[in-house]
């Protein structure tokens, strides 16, 4: 629990990585591009002190991520967002086997979501299956712009995409997060395009879709699905990175959030390990709104809103009783104060 | 103005036309000349051939927008004086090689690029024209909602009715005083766009119009204004990150610099 102002913050990281970029994971220099342009934005926008060398960032290991998030990084439970990308690494960049190795030995610390590639067509429903069942899986994060054999995106309303959400759902999954963000060279940026996310969000609504990085830079296309759509999330990564570097523009995405979707649909997430959860989350608390902002868009950040925005919106979403999650954590050795 | 472009220009040539013409193009995507922004490199006139090395902020920024501005600094010095060649370069840009070939030899996204999607630059520009005017336009309302005006006396004024005075516009109703709006800067940026998309200029044209080249009833103004605000955060995000990959850049730049320094070894200045 992340204390401040006397009060208690439960805090859940929506999305976190534990990657393996190391150069002899590399299966071509796409490998290389990948991981020096996410370098490129924690270099950027951490502060100095923050910064790592590029040789850790490539592979920081268990240690550091244990440390990085639950001894000093205010975090009490994260979530591993898989991402594959099998054409640029040879054993995938951090797939659902990799980060079952950090969730297998501290289960009660992470939620693992698994995956599913549409242009798998029937012939992956197998192995779908089988991770579903071998892997403790309780979402799924989804990449609509990972390459595969020669196409460069897919869409979440595609048929064979509503196949997989059709046995996801059977298979008692709720929560799908969908990367929708920068462009990350060298992807195709016309396949974070976000309009998929509608179509998918109406024909399922009893899924739930965590749009990650909350569409950025299509905030606006985001905005307005999210307002119509009863059940779209907004994932607060990389836009929670500005709230060093460009405290005035992050005012403007939060009064922009709150003002379309409210204070219950923003789910904190540190894209750990481009940025890390502990500055992000002391920027967060030290952050007000400036008074032209809550005056134009009639919105506020309270410390109830930060309570709900760092921890029990995402509680809420995958079923956490935050008071008995905690009195289990605290016995881990983990905690911070613990 | 732009005295931190290192320039080359002849003897006799003063080159402030070239970067006047530099400094009106525009990052599409960020609406801001590329002069402001310090996507300049360097500046070099020879003998009627022109020599721009641009400076992205990172090596992968999208293909089709680096073209474009590629594109857009060739036209925009071909006409100048006796320029009769214009060389644009893009440094470590991932794609440098091919759109330098291309947009050097007068070719067309399409035909360099086959098969990137995008396809027409043309109907890219025209979005980011357009998406600009909205945003142009809401800072303009911004200002005059603080000055105090309603949604229906915004929605009345007419293109006479404003001015600039000095370093800010003014508002002049004719059963009004005068009132000062804001930085003149705001309301000349919108009105220069207004004008190249080619809606009506008129005297007597109301100042604030949709996409269409209509005027709005007071009614629909607000919900205009918050969709055209949103807009404006969403395209400020990679003008963010821009920003900040930018000085990380200049500031490591710096640094090697430095170390090359305490090296003891000679650098070129």
């Amino acid at each position: 629990m992340y204390k401040h102002n006397g009060q208690e913050f439960f805090v859940i990281d929506g999305h976190m990585h534990f990657w393996d970029a190391n150069p002899e994971n590399w299966r071509n220099q796409y490998g290389e591009s990948w991981i020096k342009c996410f370098y490129a934005y924690h270099n950027a926008l951490s502060p100095a002190e923050a910064v790592w060398p590029f040789d850790k960032f490539c592979r920081y290991g268990e240690e550091a991520l244990v440390d990085d998030l639950f001894r000093s990084g205010h975090v009490d439970m994260a979530i591993l967002n898989s991402t594959y990308l099998h054409e640029f690494y040879k054993n995938g960049f951090n797939s659902h086997i990799q980060n079952n190795v950090a969730k297998s030995k501290y289960p009660d610390r992470f939620l693992l979501c698994g995956s599913f590639d549409p242009r798998d067509e029937e012939a992956g429903f197998e192995a779908f299956r089988r991770m579903m069942g071998e892997y403790p899986i309780s979402g799924l994060k989804l990449y609509t712009a990972e390459w595969r054999n020669g196409s460069r995106g897919w869409r979440l309303n595609d048929p064979w995409a509503y196949k997989y959400l059709d046995l996801a759902q059977q298979s008692g999954i709720k929560n799908i997060h969908v990367h929708k963000g920068p462009t990350v060279y060298p992807l195709s940026a016309d396949a974070f395009d976000v309009h998929d996310v509608d179509y998918a969000a109406t024909d399922f609504p009893a899924l739930n879709f965590i749009v990650e990085h909350v569409g950025l830079p299509r905030l606006d296309d985001f905005c307005w699905i999210a307002a119509q759509e009863s059940n779209v999330y907004a994932g607060l990564s990389v836009a929670m990175a500005f709230v060093h570097l460009r405290p005035r523009y992050f005012g403007e995405i939060m009064a922009n959030l709150l003002f379309w979707l409210g204070p219950d649909k923003l789910c904190f997430g540190s894209d750990y390990a481009i940025w890390s959860p502990k500055w992000l989350i002391e920027k967060f608390m030290a952050y007000d709104l400036p008074e032209d902002l809550k005056q134009e868009y009639h919105v506020d950040l309270t410390d109830d809103i930060r309570r709900k925005i760092l921890g029990e919106n995402t509680a809420r979403l995958y079923g956490i009783d935050i008071a008995a999650q905690t009195a289990k954590l605290a016995r881990d050795g983990l905690a911070a104060n613990g | 103005m732009h005295s931190d472009v290192p320039c080359e220009f002849p003897e006799g040539c003063d080159g402030s036309a070239i970067l006047q013409r530099l400094d009106q193009v525009l990052d599409p995507e960020l609406d801001e000349s590329i002069l402001d922004l310090g996507f300049v490199r360097s500046v070099e006139l020879h003998a009627g051939h022109a020599d721009i090395a641009l400076r992205l902020p990172t090596s992968w920024c999208a293909v089709n927008f680096a073209y474009l501005m590629a594109e857009d600094v060739r036209h925009a010095l071909l006409d100048v004086g006796d320029i009769r060649e214009v060389t644009v370069r893009l440094g470590d840009h991932c794609a440098a090689a091919e759109i330098e070939a291309a947009v050097n030899a007068g070719q067309s996204f399409a035909d360099a690029f086959p098969g990137e999607g995008a396809g027409s630059l043309a109907a890219l520009r025209a979005t980011f024209l357009r998406k600009g005017f909205l945003i142009r336009q809401q800072r303009l309302l911004r200002e005059l909602r603080e000055t105090g005006f309603a949604a229906a006396a915004i929605c009345a004024l007419r293109l006479a009715e404003v001015s600039v005075r000095d370093s800010v516009f003014v508002i002049q109703r004719s059963d009004h005083g005068p009132v000062t709006g804001g930085p003149a800067v705001i309301l000349q940026r919108y009105l220069q766009r207004r004008a190249e998309l080619g809606f009506d200029c008129s005297p007597t044209a109301a100042l604030i119009i949709d996409l269409d080249g209509r005027p709005f009833a007071p009614e629909r103004l607000q919900a205009h204004y918050e969709a055209a605000r949103t807009m404006r955060i969403a395209l400020e995000a990679n003008g963010s990150f821009c920003r900040a990959l930018m000085a990380r850049a200049s500031c490591d730049v710096a640094k090697t610099a430095a170390n090359i320094k305490t090296g003891g070894r000679h650098v070129q200045a």
